[in-house]
């Protein structure tokens, strides 16, 4: 089927040179070269057994034309025999090496492609989406490895096109220059049948992509539509793009049904000029009746390798942009760089940021001379509007990010001096959208601290909400999250993450509110985990809840990456400054006051 | 139990889009099910056993002519005046072989398409008859992988499948029929190839099958915990675990390895290669020792070498065309399966037809669903009509499957539910779902415009209504906010809304379509005031006048509600007016202090 294979592939745009690739898969094959040696040897012999099938049938043929040399004869069929046994038992042994070989090589570049993604900073992942590292780490390394097969497959054919056309050249040169002379005939013709194969393969997935796009609108839209009973409208433009897509694919089926009876015909008619004019050249003695028989089978045997040919550079062409993929995921560098490695006692917290300067990328400053000090065990909540540095500082903190210069310093360290693997365990952090792996509750609450006993997270669970945010859970701490947490709801899966921290201990902790609408029975029990939290550790809150921002001990109002108030709650409040504008835009309508006017709001 | 399926389908085409009765009878099983498409286009399926029978026989022909161009060259003289002959006749052939391989291949090609396109019609009738409680239980990926990659394999199991399977079986026959005229003891060589062929073949799938499934496991652990790692990288990073998950994601590679080299393993070994081999010396041995004995001449020994090298091509493809017949197979069962699963509720067309006041009771009401945990129990309470109920509770709690039982996307499975009276079964199911709108949790908006969006339930609303909604709706500024105010396409190619501004479209179609019930899911939250003050509005203009559940996480909405229920694990723990609730439930007070 290799005619057919790729054929929905486009040219790529190509940044590593041949030559760059072609060393660095090197390195990759390196390790395996006694196996690859061996390989390439079996590819000889396969390819001579393949091709002395023919050669030894003509031989035969010869023979029994001249004299009844039976012991000759019984060699003759020995011989074959042997050939097709050599032919099997060396397959064998090469696939089982090729697959070794694949295997080993896709598993450890897969291996090295992920540790690089896992050692990358956050910059990294604001360029690509994570769609795009996975299907690296696994398509592209797959499609890599199926290059190796495929040269190995056509290794072997090429070698018995070659054995095979040297013999027939010093056989009858002038037949044999026919048969070459019948190949780029071929070569073309099926290159053709390829473009043009391309090019309604196109179409006919856009046709059906169509088809899929409004099966699936109907399926996600259903209740709406039988809501308001409109189900005849739907199913019209169903069945428009239905009835396309057939005509579309009927017309790509026809012509990819044609390929293989033209190729047939036109060999046919080489076929059929060889046993005419081969067969002029033994009556006249110039061949014998051998070889006019292995220039007429042999035909087929150029054939075959020849239309595989003319998929080859499209294959070649995808693996290598493949590899191209997998390698620009592994080279890319981190922009985060530790000056030193200094491994800690537990720290008390103090976070000292002076004169930071910071920028995302070559943009604009989001930092310029930016001064912060959080004193051990304080909680501070940043509130401002998106795009004021709220979660810039967060990241910075968690050393996501390089800042350009400055000083930033927790306890008496510099924080580009911190081994990071430590400073991060003294962390806790959670995101946006709380984030839980596959497995139980109790496995995401021990995630970062494998060693907490049963009875800590019991305990721990217990002091929120007298537990029962657990009796919720259909099996308590065995309850399955499902993947990404999905099986839980969001103020489950803010629970889970909460106690993961709990259990750490942190002492920097570093939360960026999540903004969902949680039922208030949970919000409540949320609000009782945080207090435990922030009671010993030092906490960063970017707060959307108007009770977090009350239970911080100092809101820091940032303005376009500048502190522009800071204070409680009340204080600020009473000043009617930015902090009074920024409380009637996000906070005024989580308040009681507000809940009790808006019976109001209408009349 | 076809008259059934069609008595309860909520939706039914026109005569002729409808699906033929001879089919749906033979929806018990996959393979009668498939012959009963089959057979709508059974001449195809003639053309291309005929085309594959003439392909077959003519490629036979090629080594023929060749053993019989030998022995005319090893008369003596040698008769060359008759290789022109052979030569035409080989052109001649191959022209026609090719013509009729073309009809093959193309009978192949457009019973595949045909199935397909019908097969996808099928299905999606039947997806738009069925249920909500069926569609609410179904995930949307499931049934899209259904009725797009499944739908695809049936093409695939007729072409390449079942048109490779009958090329490749008339390979294997050929050689059998056309060595018989040589000398009738030369069909053992091919015929022994077809008993070791089957057998090595069994062998090699019984081997072969449970590696194959190991192999997909093995990749869907990795896979998925690559996913997940990779999309939790701030958190993976943030706890320091860079180093377990690539110790994780490193056994887990080096897993699937293991079972992919195992596979590779045994795809090595492909006894039918060997087999075919064997066949080839053991017939050419068989065919010299004949000529030995003079009862063949040199050229028939060639052509019965060449008819046994027709046997490669089986040998090679048969096992892909088997694999995707029985793909094909499987995906029709499943397929099937989706079409087979059937509908509950019954349309009750006699029912009650009334225009609703709006009153709504429930009397001792659970319901169960299947395979999930939540459920509800033992429900009651009433609602007068324009009263406004709100629904309070932890996620999962059942508040979403109480709201739903009123319009019947589920029936409950005791006692009663009675809008005005009148037990909702008893109902008209169209009349009851027109005067009742449900805003589910996620508001579904169509690739389309926002007019028509909002139009959605009232297609011939003129654009004065549609403004005339959206303003109640509190919509109309963000609407004219965009260039092409309510020509706005949204989705995929338009323009993507925020939860807010599309729950409120949601409820410009309500305000449109003006039901007597109106049923509010509400999770959406608000990040600033004044968006917060636009949907507190829009909802307290939404229950004017009619009577309205919300379910919801707003204190405002519960505070102001008429009648509070608060739900816990699928039971009613508190009810009653604030004033009252906060009196008497600890829980609930708890909720009203800052």
């Amino acid at each position: 089927m290799g005619f057919f294979s790729n054929l929905d592939i486009e040219a790529y745009d190509r940044e590593y040179s041949d030559r760059d690739l072609l060393k660095r898969i090197n390195l990759y094959l390196k390790p395996h070269i006694g196996r690859l040696v061996g390989i390439s040897f079996l590819l000889v012999i396969i390819g001579a057994s393949s091709a002395s099938i023919p050669l030894l049938i003509s031989t035969s043929l010869d023979r029994l034309t001249l004299n009844q040399d039976d012991s000759f004869i019984r060699l003759m069929i020995g011989l074959v025999l042997l050939a097709a046994i050599i032919n099997w038992g060396g397959n064998w042994i090469r696939r089982r090496m090729t697959v070794r070989v694949v295997s080993d090589v896709v598993l450890t570049l897969r291996t090295d492609a992920f540790s690089s993604a896992a050692s990358h900073d956050l910059s990294f992942y604001d360029k690509f989406s994570s769609g795009k590292v996975v299907s690296r780490i696994t398509s592209d390394t797959r499609e890599f490895g199926k290059l190796i097969l495929l040269i190995a497959d056509l290794g072997a054919q090429m070698v018995q096109a070659v054995l095979l056309g040297v013999v027939l050249a010093r056989l009858e040169f002038r037949l044999f220059l026919y048969v070459l002379g019948f190949l780029p005939f071929v070569f073309f013709l099926a290159m053709g049948f390829r473009r043009i194969a391309r090019k309604v393969t196109r179409e006919g997935m856009q046709a059906m992509a169509k088809v899929n796009a409004t099966i699936k609108e109907t399926v996600s839209g259903i209740a709406v539509a039988k809501n308001f009973r409109q189900e005849p409208e739907i199913f019209a433009d169903f069945d428009e793009a239905n009835t396309e897509s057939y005509g579309i694919n009927l017309r790509r089926g026809f012509l990819l049904s044609l390929v293989f009876p033209v190729l047939n015909a036109v060999g046919g008619i080489g076929t059929a000029i060889l046993v005419y004019a081969g067969g002029w050249s033994a009556a006249k003695g110039i061949v014998t009746i051998g070889s006019w028989y292995l220039f007429v089978v042999g035909l087929d045997r150029f054939f075959f390798p020849i239309l595989n040919l003319a998929s080859f550079w499209a294959q070649v062409q995808a693996g290598l942009a493949s590899a191209e993929r997998v390698y620009a995921l592994i080279d890319a560098e981190s922009a985060v760089v530790q000056t030193n490695n200094l491994v800690t006692d537990r720290i008390t917290g103090r976070i000292e940021i002076a004169d930071l300067n910071f920028r995302y990328t070559d943009n604009e400053w989001v930092f310029k001379d930016f001064n912060l000090t959080v004193e051990p065990g304080e909680s501070v909540a940043l509130v401002g509007h998106t795009g004021s540095g709220k979660s810039s500082i967060a990241k910075l903190i968690a050393r996501f990010y390089e800042f350009q210069s400055g000083k930033f310093k927790i306890d008496n360290y510099d924080i580009r001096d911190l081994n990071l693997t430590s400073y991060r365990k003294q962390l806790g952090m959670i995101s946006q959208t709380p984030f839980l792996f596959s497995g139980t509750v109790a496995e995401n609450i021990q995630y970062a601290c494998m060693d907490s006993s049963l009875e800590e997270m019991v305990s721990l669970a217990n002091e929120i909400g007298e537990g029962e945010w657990l009796k919720t859970l259909p099996e308590g701490f065995n309850t399955e999250v499902g993947e990404r947490g999905g099986h839980l709801s969001m103020g489950q899966r803010q629970l889970v993450a909460l106690l993961r921290v709990l259990i750490q201990n942190p002492a920097i902790f570093i939360l960026d509110e999540a903004t969902a609408s949680i039922d208030p029975f949970t919000e409540r029990q949320i609000q009782q985990a945080l207090d435990l939290i922030l009671k010993d550790s030092t906490s960063i809150l970017i707060a959307h809840r108007l009770s977090t921002v009350k239970s911080a001990d100092r809101i820091i109002v940032l303005e376009e990456g500048k502190i522009i108030e800071e204070g409680t709650h009340d204080l600020l409040l009473k000043q009617a400054g930015y902090y009074s504008v920024l409380y009637n835009t996000y906070f005024r309508h989580q308040s009681l006051a507000y809940i009790e006017e808006s019976g109001k709001l209408v009349d | 139990m076809d008259t059934n399926q069609k008595l309860t389908s909520e939706f039914s085409l026109p005569e002729e889009y409808q699906v033929s009765d001879s089919i749906i009878a033979k929806r018990s099983s996959p393979m009668r099910w498939l012959v009963a498409h089959f057979k709508e286009y059974w001449h195809l399926g003639l053309y291309m056993v005929v085309g594959a029978i003439g392909n077959a026989s003519l490629a036979a022909v090629v080594p023929m002519i060749i053993g019989m161009a030998l022995n005319a060259l090893l008369e003596e003289p040698p008769r060359t005046e008759i290789l022109l002959r052979y030569a035409l006749i080989i052109v001649g052939t191959q022209t026609v072989r090719g013509a009729l391989q073309l009809g093959r291949n193309f009978s192949a090609e457009m019973l595949g398409q045909l199935m397909e396109r019908d097969i996808r019609h099928e299905l999606y009738t039947s997806l738009l008859g069925k249920s909500m409680t069926y569609h609410s239980l179904l995930p949307v990926g499931d049934v899209m992988a259904r009725a797009t990659n499944d739908v695809r394999e049936i093409n695939f199991m007729f072409s390449p499948g079942f048109n490779l399977v009958v090329g490749s079986a008339n390979f294997i026959f050929m050689p059998i029929l056309f060595s018989y005229q040589y000398h009738p003891s030369l069909i053992a060589a091919p015929l022994i190839f077809l008993l070791l062929y089957i057998l090595a073949l069994w062998q090699y799938l019984y081997e072969l099958g449970p590696i194959t499934d190991s192999v997909r496991k093995t990749f869907g652990t990795l896979n998925s915990r690559l996913a997940e790692a990779i999309d939790g990288i701030e958190t993976v990073k943030g706890m320091a675990e860079e180093a377990s998950e690539v110790e994780l994601f490193a056994s887990n590679a080096r897993r699937f390895r293991d079972q992919e080299v195992h596979q590779g393993d045994v795809e090595a070994r492909f006894l039918p290669l060997l087999v075919w081999g064997l066949v080839q010396a053991g017939g050419l041995f068989h065919a010299i020792t004949l000529y030995q004995r003079g009862l063949l001449e040199i050229g028939d020994i060639a052509a019965y070498f060449g008819l046994l090298g027709l046997l490669g091509f089986p040998t090679f493809i048969s096992l892909f065309a088997y694999s995707q017949v029985s793909l094909g197979i499987a995906s029709s069962r499943r397929i099937l399966e989706l079409i087979n699963r059937e509908t509950e509720l019954d349309q009750n067309q006699s029912g009650y037809q009334g225009v609703m006041k709006g009153k709504v009771h429930f009397d001792g009401v659970s319901y169960a669903y299947p395979d999930i945990d939540t459920s509800i129990n033992d429900i009651d309470f009433s609602i007068q009509p324009g009263q406004t109920v709100a629904i309070v509770g932890q996620t999962g709690s059942g508040k979403t499957t109480l709201a739903k039982l009123v319009n019947r996307t589920y029936d409950a499975l005791s006692g009663s539910i009675q809008i005005d009276d009148i037990d909702v079964k008893d109902w008209n199911l169209e009349v009851l779902r027109k005067q009742i709108s449900i805003i589910e949790q996620d508001i579904f908006l169509f690739s389309d415009t926002i007019a028509d969006n909002i139009a959605f339930g009232k297609p011939d609303a003129n654009q004065e209504e549609i403004e005339q909604a959206a303003k109640s709706a509190q919509a109309h500024n963000f609407i004219q906010s965009f260039k092409d105010g309510y020509e706005t396409m949204l989705g995929e190619r338009g323009v993507n809304l925020s939860g807010g501004q599309r729950q409120r479209l949601a409820l410009a179609r309500a305000f449109l379509t003006d039901p007597r019930i109106l049923i509010l899911d509400d999770s959406t939250s608000s990040i600033d005031s004044a968006t917060e003050d636009e949907i507190q509005k829009a909802i307290f203009e939404a229950a004017k006048g009619r009577t309205t559940i919300i379910i919801t996480h707003r204190l405002s909405q519960i505070r102001w509600a008429d009648y509070i229920l608060v739900i816990r694990k699928g039971e009613i723990i508190a009810r009653g007016r604030h004033e009252d609730l906060i009196q008497s439930s600890e829980a609930y007070s708890r909720l009203f202090k800052e």
